[in-house]
């Protein structure tokens, strides 16, 4: 599947003692390669995160367009790319996200059991999680995770539907070399298998497995 | 739906504090709502009963009764009294212009002891003249009240031998009235001729002998009387008061207005507590759920991020909210149906009015609405405040949360 951008800008408004809006992504035209680890890298504030989200369908550009093959995702219905994004994306955000009233297992399975029936998923589910090295906290409570195990856990949810699109925002924060290495090579085998991977890090230890890497600099998005 | 359906249920079951909260204030909003609607209805049928049973436009009461035992006191608190009317005063009241109908009924109380089954008021009541009772009798039962029978009011023990004993004589339970809600579903009922025996059969052995000086075949506690179309009732009640001496005539219509008043007093008292409650309780739901929402946004996030719908996350959101909302309403319920008895006794007690339960049908009407208008009232702010919610973008509110 191919994800781009056509001259997609995001603007927000911030309030203060000179009140102002600013430009977090300024004009972009970006197409992600397919069966490709892509890296961005970029200080803080720069816009990563701003671009990522809009590309998941997470956030509407001030103006251009996110193109998912021919559809603008911006310009079909909720539902439907809601739909999309539960089968075509594997989004593994920035920060915590397990649901805490769920345990590791139904957190991994949550893609899954959102629009059909477990089935077999919970073989794959399992899988994942040892690739991880988290496959004894199957039916632990994701609220007495630590932050590594956490991120682990995410990124099994991320990886459950065999997703053609896996963004995922600092998926290595919180993780010892080791597990950064699993996690890592992990992304790299489903790059192998089709997918397009783009990673936004400050993790310097990440950028060895980019097929692609860019930087990125007050909402410009440069190649390195 | 059943994506929804089951997330909700894993909420409830893993922040069972948070649920049992939303109940409790639920409940508060259940209890209110069916004891504010219970009491006032009630209320409002022992007033209509009240007003039917009066049914004449004057009483004439002794002079001396005033105070306890009187007709008011034995209609709303069933307070018990032994009082009659002189001779002269039966025989002037005869001269009193304007009245149509008057009807007499004599008064007795049975005695707390060996001798009578318990103690009642007696009420002696002439079936010629009287235009009272006898056609509340008549909606009651379908027997005619004979010598030596007596009739019993709803709240009187239906004896088993069909049989009462008054000052040692046996009397035949011939029926039993539907209840008033008065002081009247606490007496005996019976015709002259009985109550005459009755009294016979006591004299000498009440506390204070009233009976001593009384001619049985003619004495009356009071006189109940219809005034003729054209007259102004307060104009013969006056003409009564100046012209017949030791008497009191009433109209009907004051002792309705003060029932009346002191039943709109306690209903706007009732309403006042339901309607404070349940908009403390409402606003109390509303910052409770706004607070939650706020939060879950960060789940709600995830959810969306993982592909739910804004429609999904709320649809979860409405159902963990209802099923919440109707637990709370049937503990609201039950609460209620186990406290209603102690106080509507107590409500009665201490407002002294008349007080009759809804029918079956009302209660169950009121029953429905305590549990729905809650469910309602939960699930709706919970929906608006998820709606309010899932509006936002989501990468705005990974944004918030990062």
């Amino acid at each position: 599947m191919k994800l781009k951008t056509e001259n997609v800008e995001r603007m927000y408004f911030r309030t203060g003692r000179n009140t102002n809006f600013f430009y977090a992504v300024k004009s972009l035209d970006f197409e992600l390669k397919e069966g490709a680890v892509t890296v961005i890298t970029g200080r803080s504030g720069s816009g990563k995160t701003t671009l990522i989200n809009m590309l998941c369908g997470l956030l509407t550009p001030s103006s251009g367009r996110v193109m998912l093959d021919d559809k603008d995702l911006y310009s079909i219905s909720d539902k439907e790319r809601s739909l999309l994004r539960n089968r075509c994306f594997g989004i593994i955000p920035q920060g915590q996200t397990g649901l805490q009233c769920l345990t590791v297992a139904e957190n991994v399975l949550l893609p899954v059991s959102m629009y059909g029936r477990i089935g077999d998923k919970e073989n794959k589910a399992r899988t994942l999680l040892e690739k991880l090295g988290i496959d004894d906290l199957w039916d632990v409570y994701s609220n007495e995770l630590s932050g590594g195990e956490l991120r682990r856990m995410s990124t099994a949810r991320a990886l459950i539907n065999d997703p053609d699109i896996i963004i995922a925002d600092e998926p290595t924060g919180d993780l010892d070399d080791d597990t950064t290495k699993f996690v890592m090579e992990l992304l790299n085998d489903y790059a192998k298998k089709g997918a397009s991977v783009l990673i936004v890090t400050h993790d310097k230890d990440v950028l060895p497995y980019a097929d692609m890497s860019y930087t990125m600099e007050n909402g410009v998005l440069k190649e390195v | 739906m059943r994506f929804s359906v089951g997330i909700a249920c894993k909420n409830i079951r893993r922040r069972p504090v948070r649920a049992a909260l939303m109940c409790i204030i639920v409940l508060f909003l259940s209890f209110t709502a069916f004891m504010g609607g219970f009491l006032i209805t009630s209320l409002q049928n022992g007033l209509d009963s009240y007003k039917a049973r009066l049914g004449a436009d004057i009483i004439v009461i002794p002079s001396s009764a005033q105070g306890h035992g009187t007709v008011d006191n034995v209609l709303l608190q069933g307070i018990t009294g032994n009082y009659y009317l002189s001779k002269e005063s039966l025989k002037k009241l005869q001269s009193i212009e304007g009245i149509e109908k008057s009807s007499c009924q004599f008064y007795l109380t049975s005695a707390k002891a060996s001798c009578c089954s318990a103690r009642v008021q007696l009420i002696g009541f002439d079936p010629e003249t009287d235009f009272t009772v006898m056609p509340w009798i008549n909606n009651s039962i379908d027997t005619v009240v004979g010598d030596g029978d007596v009739i019993i009011g709803a709240d009187i023990a239906y004896p088993a031998d069909d049989t009462l004993r008054f000052y040692g004589e046996k009397y035949h339970v011939a029926g039993q009235l539907q209840k008033t809600g008065t002081g009247l579903d606490n007496a005996v009922f019976t015709n002259r001729n009985t109550i005459r025996k009755i009294a016979q059969s006591a004299a000498g052995t009440l506390e204070r002998d009233t009976l001593k000086d009384i001619d049985l075949e003619k004495a009356a506690s009071c006189v109940l009387i219809r005034v003729k179309d054209g007259y102004d009732i307060s104009a013969v009640a006056d003409d009564i008061n100046i012209h017949v001496s030791k008497v009191k005539a009433t109209p009907c219509v004051s002792m309705i207005e003060s029932v009346a008043d002191g039943f709109e007093n306690v209903s706007v008292f009732i309403s006042i507590i339901t309607v404070g409650i349940w908009i403390i309780a409402v606003v109390i739901i509303i910052a409770v759920f706004a607070l939650m929402m706020n939060e879950r946004k960060k789940e709600f996030a995830v959810l969306r991020v993982v592909g739910a719908s804004g429609k999904m996350i709320v649809s979860a959101v409405s159902f963990e909210a209802a099923v919440i909302s109707i637990a709370g309403s049937f503990f609201g319920l039950a609460v209620s149906l186990l406290l209603i008895s102690p106080l509507s006794e107590s409500i009665r007690l201490s407002f002294s009015l008349p007080f009759m339960q809804p029918d079956i049908t009302t209660i169950i009407a009121l029953m429905v609405g305590a549990v729905i208008m809650p469910v309602i009232i939960g699930a709706f702010t919970a929906t608006l405040s998820a709606l309010r919610i899932t509006r936002n973008e989501t990468g705005l509110l990974l944004r918030e949360d990062a």
